[in-house]
């Protein structure tokens, strides 16, 4: 590892203060990538600004408008406080199930929601400096391009990138439709729309997300909804836990009657950020909730995907576990 | 007839587990000493060329930097002579010699500073160029130089064939020929390798991570000419080798080398990416059987055709066939192994090499064979048994195959088994059942041990010592469990001191002998203390005396004697293998490929099982790693760069609890009157021995896919 300074913040202003005025610092909360990242000599900050004893953990609830409520979940929770809260548990058991289908115990009681959102891809060429990669080095060329890509993504790739985002929790915030509330430099708080959060690699694949350097995420917004009931996250993998998903879908359904009335669903492991399925949504909405429609659905998504070497079986197991999420999300059986 | 043992078999907890839970067992790493250094390997980023040159200014100023030492500045070692079977662990492995690269990871220099970090930060800020060629990685690729090697590991023939294969093939009512292909899997035990060495004038000491204390020491000696007597190894605790740990490896030569130039104790503890680069591998092997057999499915033909890789630098081939010469009764076989070079790392032995991959082959061919001939594949076998050993016509010491399937079926339930693919179901799943019979080499070699025995105030305690060693598998106990039953004492009065090359020699852990042979060397040891003792008493006996009787009759308050023990010229008459039946129930989610593996049943025979804890541990720790060869293990190499994709226990996938279902262990009674004293087997190879093939054909049974590519992930499901 790189000799670095470490400074533990006081407040969340002088926090920002810091990372701002040094292009090199970061932010520390959980450790539990960056401190990877650096062992590989991968992420190599002269200084870290350790913001774990900041009082940005806690879960609320609070109105926006007049009538809708939505609950805040803080940037320093950690994600196993988080899935295990009451009101996530009772309003967004989709984020509890995304959660807790992430990595392992011992990580999710380090891992923050903010590094959550902020962890980078598990492309092995990432990882490993030895290798050309443009997301590590711009300009050095996609390793996995033309390499191993079995894990890699399907959607919305460049020649420059196609590495995945590695999160589940995140998947589920875009299904939930989230806000991500961070304050920069001026003490100003902005708020930026999930989907809006994370990029696409286009040219640029060493950016991940539209957080400016000294940004801190703060609280995360999921506003009310009315399929908490008709939800389900499904992740398949190589094992049965502690492995990135081949493919995941954050599934919810929104029923009146008969009929669809709203329909979200999210994937992860087939894109450089969590993918908003907006096509199988638009169809599924005034449809009955038939198998028929899902597979219709899932047809009508994957018909856009555009596979490396390697991922082809993602087409297919892309199709089954959206169909499958959403008949879980209905009949919101736990395997 | 042998007498009934009281202490020996019964289910002793681990005499030093308390150690290892509390923290206080040290490991190689574990030891400190005053002025250490660390050292920490500079790798080739490159996988075939030359050094050009290496720039250590920047990594000498780097706090901390004491020296750094690469091809310019070694010391001067041993040349290495050509590998034979005989000196593959011990021959002289110089290290830092010259500027070739025929691996990636190939340690090409080692930085020694004051701490551990700066040591590591300093080796990235050396800078290497290289002339770089175009590696040989790919197996398609590299296939067409696939040529006959003299001899493969542990000396097994490379071709054997007898009858006529073609003629036994015409001659069949039916005729199976399927390829199947193991992927290269790495040995990860839990404690990564690690040195430490220190000159005390001419004497050296090193605490090393390793399976065999005595090839340890003279692979130092012939590397730096040094006399062995000069010499000791210590490993008093060892987590884990399957193999890897059993020759000793370069870190360990950079460590002794930095201890030699610097004159300071030197620690070098590698990294879980290292244990992927640099320790030895499980290689690929394609793998064509073809199977003929009558129509009442006695067989015919049966021939195991395989081809894999090896180093440029070194020869290693596992005996993948080996398994297919010596297991069913058949009139025309033919069993060759073809090899081509690569520019991967040397193969190197992991648990069960030979029968791991080739009891895949096998036994899922069995399996495909007796479906087509609508047989109940443990008929199918039972059918084909062989009288005695067909590869050498030996007989069998002994070889309990039919009773473990029948004694396996009845406790898995294997009659509820539909025969027929896709007929059981619960909701979404796939139900399917699947057995495959296993197989091992047993054996048995010469080892020697001291017993010190001692009486102060009445209270007689026995010291045992061995150079020994405990890989994690239960040495310490299964040894004072032996010295406790034939001197007569608790096994708390028995003091095991293994893990120090100083004492008397055994060949260590590995090959599954580990366990029969140490305990027969004690076995004999107490028994020649109890002679000598009775020698010099004047008592007469009318009972067998316990060994408290004897000192007193020989009015001593101390007494010790070494002795050794060796196969006996009867036991090479008979042919040695531990057997065993693997029974497994799965479930494959029909659309998305998932398999659980909620029940597993092992019948197993091993002569006399000397602990059924730590026996019982050892086969559910063979079945655990089946199950990731089966479903989730395999190394992956960029042909392009010739490195890892799979550097990490993230992308290396072995299994996680909740892969692991129910696994049954039941232990046949068995009695083998020829291999050693106490008729012990060894079980440390036998339990993964036939997992994978077990649970593929389960998956046959549950969806009718039949997957001979390793490892079945969702993916090769998606029906």
């Amino acid at each position: 590892m790189r000799p670095f300074k470490y400074s533990r913040a006081e407040d969340v202003h002088s926090a920002i203060q810091k990372v701002a005025a040094n292009p090199n610092a970061k932010f520390l909360a959980g450790g539990t990538n960056i401190l990877d990242l650096m062992k590989e000599d991968v992420e190599r900050p002269d200084e870290l600004i350790d913001v774990t004893r900041l009082d940005l953990a806690g879960v609320k609830m609070s109105s926006i408008g007049v009538s809708k409520k939505s609950i805040a979940i803080g940037g320093l929770g950690k994600n196993s406080d988080t899935a295990n809260h009451p009101l996530i548990r009772q309003n967004f058991p989709l984020l509890s199930q995304a959660i807790l289908s992430g990595a392992s115990a011992q990580i999710r009681n380090m891992a923050t929601n903010g590094g959550n959102l902020n962890q980078r891809t598990r492309c092995s060429y990432f990882y490993d400096v030895s290798m050309p990669c443009n997301k590590r080095e711009p300009g050095s060329g996609c390793s996995a391009l033309e390499g191993i890509n079995r894990m890699h993504a399907v959607f919305g790739w460049s020649k420059d990138c196609v590495a995945v985002h590695p999160s589940d929790m995140c998947v589920a915030l875009v299904a939930l439709d989230a806000t991500v509330r961070v304050q920069g430099i001026e003490g100003k708080e902005r708020s930026i729309p999930i989907i809006d959060y994370h990029r696409l690699p286009d040219n640029m694949p060493q950016i991940d997300n539209n957080l400016k350097q000294g940004e801190l995420i703060t609280a995360i917004d999921i506003p009310e909804n009315n399929f908490a009931g008709n939800s389900y996250y499904l992740k398949i993998r190589d094992r049965a836990s502690y492995a990135f998903a081949l493919v995941s879908v954050a599934a919810g359904l929104e029923i009146n009657g008969d009929s669809i009335q709203q329909a979200r669903i999210a994937m992860g492991g087939v894109a450089h950020k969590p993918w908003r399925a907006a096509e199988a949504e638009k169809f599924l909405v005034g449809k009955t909730p038939t198998q028929e429609n899902y597979k219709a659905a899932a047809e009508v998504e994957m018909r856009n995907a555009d596979p490396l070497e390697h991922n082809k079986f993602k087409i297919e197991l892309g199709k089954r576990a959206i169909v499958r999420a959403l008949q879980l999300a209905i009949s919101n059986n736990m395997s | 007839m042998r007498e009934k043992h009281k202490i020996i078999g019964s289910p002793v907890s681990r005499i030093e587990g308390h150690l290892k839970v509390t923290g206080k067992a040290a490991y190689a790493a574990e030891f400190s000493f005053p002025h250490l250094m660390y050292g920490f390997p500079v790798q080739s980023t490159i996988t075939a060329g030359e050094i050009k040159s290496i720039d250590v200014i920047a990594a000498e100023r780097s706090p901390g930097v004491l020296k750094i030492i690469t091809h310019h500045n070694a010391l001067k070692l041993m040349p290495r002579p050509p590998v034979t079977h005989a000196n593959r662990m011990t021959r002289s492995n110089p290290v830092l010699q010259n500027t070739r690269i025929h691996c990636f990871g190939q340690y090409i220099g080692l930085v020694v500073a004051e701490t551990y970090e700066q040591a590591r930060f300093a080796a990235r800020l050396v800078k290497v160029s290289y002339k770089t060629e175009r590696p040989k990685i790919d197996f398609d690729e590299n296939l067409k130089d696939a040529y006959k090697p003299e001899i493969l590991n542990a000396g097994h023939p490379t071709d054997t064939s007898w009858g006529d294969l073609e003629s036994g093939l015409k001659q069949s009512a039916e005729i199976l020929s399927e390829t199947y292909n193991t992927p290269i899997e790495q040995h990860n035990p839990m404690e990564p390798h690690a040195t430490i060495a220190f000159f005390e004038g001419e004497r050296l000491t090193v605490y090393e991570s390793t399976q065999i204390l005595g090839t340890t020491k003279e692979a130092i000696a012939n590397t730096f000419n040094i006399p062995k007597e000069n010499i000791q190894v210590l490993a008093p605790f060892i987590g884990g080798g399957f193999g890897s740990k059993l020759q000793p490896r370069e870190h360990l030569m950079l460590t002794v080398m930095a201890a030699k130039m610097l004159n300071r104790p030197v620690k070098t503890a590698i990294t879980r990416q290292m244990m992927q680069t640099n320790v030895g591998l499980r290689q690929h092997n394609r793998q064509k059987v073809r199977i003929g057999t009558e129509k009442d499915g006695k067989l015919l033909a049966l021939s195991h055709e395989i081809v894999t890789h090896t180093s440029v630098d070194e020869e290693f081939i596992e005996q993948s066939g080996a398994i297919s010469r010596m297991m069913y009764e058949v009139p025309n076989s033919l069993v060759t192994h073809r090899v081509f070079t690569t520019n991967i790392q040397v193969p190197r032995w992991t648990r069960a090499p030979g029968e791991t991959p080739g009891s895949f082959a096998l036994e899922s061919a069995m399996d495909e064979m007796a479906h087509r001939l609508k047989i109940d594949p443990i008929e199918f076998r039972t059918k084909n048994e062989p009288s005695v050993n067909p590869e050498n016509k030996k007989p069998w010491a002994s070889r309990s195959v039919i009773e473990c399937m029948r004694m396996g079926a009845e406790k898995f339930g294997w009659n509820m088994r539909n025969s027929e693919p896709m007929s059981t179901r619960n909701g979404r799943w796939l139900v399917g059942y699947g057995m495959a019979s296993a197989s091992r080499g047993a054996p048995c070699r010469e080892a020697s041990a001291r017993v010190k025995i001692t009486n102060s105030n009445k209270n007689i305690r026995a010291r045992i010592e061995l150079a020994a060693t405990d890989i994690g598998t239960g040495s310490y106990t299964i040894i004072a469990q032996v010295a406790a039953e034939r001197l007569g004492l608790p096994v708390e009065k028995i003091k095991v001191i293994i893990g120090d090359s100083d004492l008397p020699p055994t060949p260590g852990s590995g090959g599954s002998w580990g366990a029969g042979t140490y305990t027969n060397a004690v076995d004999a040891v107490c028994e020649k203390a109890k002679n000598e003792l009775l020698g010099k008493s004047k008592i007469k006996f009318v009972n067998e005396p316990g060994i408290t009787e004897l000192m007193k009759a020989a009015a001593l308050n101390e007494y010790q004697t070494e002795g050794s023990v060796k196969p006996s010229e009867e036991s090479e008459k008979y042919s040695h293998f531990s057997f065993g039946a693997h029974f497994a129930e799965v479930w494959v989610d029909e659309s998305l490929g998932i398999v659980k593996i909620p029940r597993f049943t092992s019948a197993i025979a091993a002569g006399t099982i000397l602990n059924e804890k730590t026996a019982r541990s050892q086969i559910i720790s063979g079945v655990v790693w089946g199950i990731g060869q089966a479903l989730t293990e395999e190394s992956v190499l960029d042909k392009r760069y010739g490195n890892y994709v799979t550097r990490t226990f993230a992308d290396y996938h072995v299994p996680v609890n909740l892969d692991i279902g129910n696994i049954e262990v039941y232990f046949l009674h068995e009695e083998d009157k020829t291999i050693n004293r106490l008729g012990v087997k060894g079980v440390g190879e036998l339990g993964i021995t036939s997992v994978a093939a077990t649970i593929a054909n389960a998956i046959f049974n549950a969806t009718g896919k039949r997957i001979r590519d390793l490892p079945i992930t969702p993916d090769k499901l998606l029906l």
